[in-house]
């Protein structure tokens, strides 16, 4: 298939960067075994570029690559950024995962990535129905922070308001607390403790994970009921305040357990309690690194 | 006696001596500089409060992470209890603001996850108070006696 001009000029830009020495890695976006799959790839050599492209169906987060020790040893990174994407390097950069001085960030004007399952059937057109919830919910068309931006050729997403994005929160929100436990127990039931939920997180990059942790073991490692509940819910603490909403987790998981209703909600609940957003300034403090004299207190006697 | 009596009966002993112990089980996970010692002096006053209650003392509520929580009601608590120093009089300086901030999001992902929020109390209890730490001990035991007996959540074994 022919480059278009985003990729044109996405090639461009890698190429300069990786022939002037700026960068000596590009992690970008190629184009897959069919039409309707991208697959991450990785630049060294300035002739390499033009094996980059970006449309629509580009829905890994690439950011997930740079907490990998492998990557970080080529020093100076070149990266290809989603709006969503993009928070999630914010946010390394915040917690000195890696250092501003060390990344250029390529952003692409995104207006939504289409559902792999649905771009599987052959979707190729954005629409409400087409696209991940992020993309309905999403503020950051344009990235934060990028050294270069590409513009988007795509046009606008029309939002009707009729598809409601993320709606099992408040679905189970009302509910009581045993319709809730009732409800996770058959999602966690699912879980194989294959950690993809993990590996697939750009945040989750603890060289040595609380589940690895055996003296004393906080975590089942089997896969039974308890145990799962346990991994998912310490799982989705350690993130909140800190998940940025890229969805890789619950794209990645092979039992569909919908890990973004936990991860969204308890975005919510800190934006609500705290006025924090993550992701957004790569100079603000991380939510639980501070406090404020005049926390939430009234569940506390 | 067979063998399987015996077992039987050793059985209903030690469900004996679980009951005596004060079933349902609260575990409270306090700070070694406020609670512990206004529980200690609720103690040397000699004041009485339910029996049901363990407490494991910690150096800060800081200290305390939610998967002690997790982990108590794994083993089969029916009511854990976080008490630390008043805001202001944290002995290390702000652990217990620190922890506050944990623990207004980690209670509300417990809730969201169907865990009955009645199951779990936070509190500020100085070294002078043991008067409230007797009457929190002896108001969330009587919640957690309260509620229906089915309550469960999804970290313990069914």
């Amino acid at each position: 298939m022919a480059n278009t001009k985003t990729d044109e000029k996405l090639q461009k830009i890698a190429k300069d960067l990786l022939e002037s020495g700026e960068v000596s890695l590009v992690i970008g976006y190629a184009k897959g075994s069919n039409l309707q799959r991208m697959r991450p790839v990785f630049i060294t050599k300035a002739e390499d570029a033009g094996k980059l492209s970006f449309n629509p169906h580009a829905v890994q987060d690439l950011a997930v690559f740079l907490k990998k020790p492998e990557v970080k040893k080529f020093g100076k990174i070149g990266i290809v950024v989603k709006g969503c994407d993009e928070k999630a390097v914010n946010a390394l950069i915040q917690e000195y995962q890696i250092s501003r001085d060390n990344i250029k960030i390529i952003g692409m004007e995104c207006n939504g990535v289409i559902r792999q399952s649905l771009a599987d059937k052959g979707e190729t057109n954005l629409s409400e129905s087409a696209v991940y919830d992020k993309c309905l919910i999403c503020e950051e068309h344009i990235p934060v922070l990028y050294d270069f931006l590409i513009e988007s050729e795509e046009p606008k997403l029309v939002l009707s308001g009729n598809v409601k994005p993320y709606s099992g929160i408040e679905k189970l929100e009302s509910m009581s607390a045993e319709e809730k436990n009732a409800f996770w127990a058959k999602e966690f039931d699912k879980c194989i403790k294959c950690y993809a939920c993990r590996q697939a997180c750009p945040l989750c990059y603890c060289s040595r994970c609380i589940v690895e942790k055996n003296m004393p073991q906080w975590i089942d490692t089997n896969s039974e009921e308890t145990g799962n509940a346990q991994w998912n819910l310490i799982r989705a603490y350690h993130l909140s305040g800190r998940c940025i909403g890229c969805g890789e987790c619950e794209r990645a998981c092979p039992v569909n357990i919908p890990l973004m209703l936990i991860n969204e909600k308890m975005a919510k609940d800190v934006y609500n309690m705290f006025g924090y957003k993550s992701g957004l300034d790569i100079n603000a403090k991380p939510v639980f690194g501070v406090f404020s004299e005049s926390d939430f207190n009234d569940f506390i006697k | 006696m067979e063998d399987k009596d015996v077992k039987k009966e050793e059985h209903k002993g030690r469900k004996h001596v679980e009951d005596s112990q004060g079933d349902p089980r609260i575990i409270a996970f306090v700070c070694n500089w406020c609670t512990y010692s206004g529980a200690d002096l609720a103690g040397t006053s000699r004041m009485k409060y339910s029996d049901n209650v363990r407490v494991i003392k910690l150096p800060c509520t800081g200290r305390i992470d939610p998967l002690f929580i997790v982990e108590a009601f794994k083993k089969g608590a029916k009511g854990v209890l976080v008490s630390g120093c008043h805001p202001g009089d944290c002995h290390y300086t702000s652990g217990n603001y620190h922890s506050r901030r944990k623990y207004a999001t980690f209670r509300d992902l417990l809730g969201y996850l169907g865990v009955d929020l009645d199951r779990v109390e936070f509190s500020w209890v100085s070294a002078s108070e043991g008067n409230k730490w007797v009457s929190i001990i002896n108001e969330f035991t009587d919640k957690i006696k309260s509620l229906p007996g089915k309550s469960t959540d999804i970290f313990t074994k069914k």
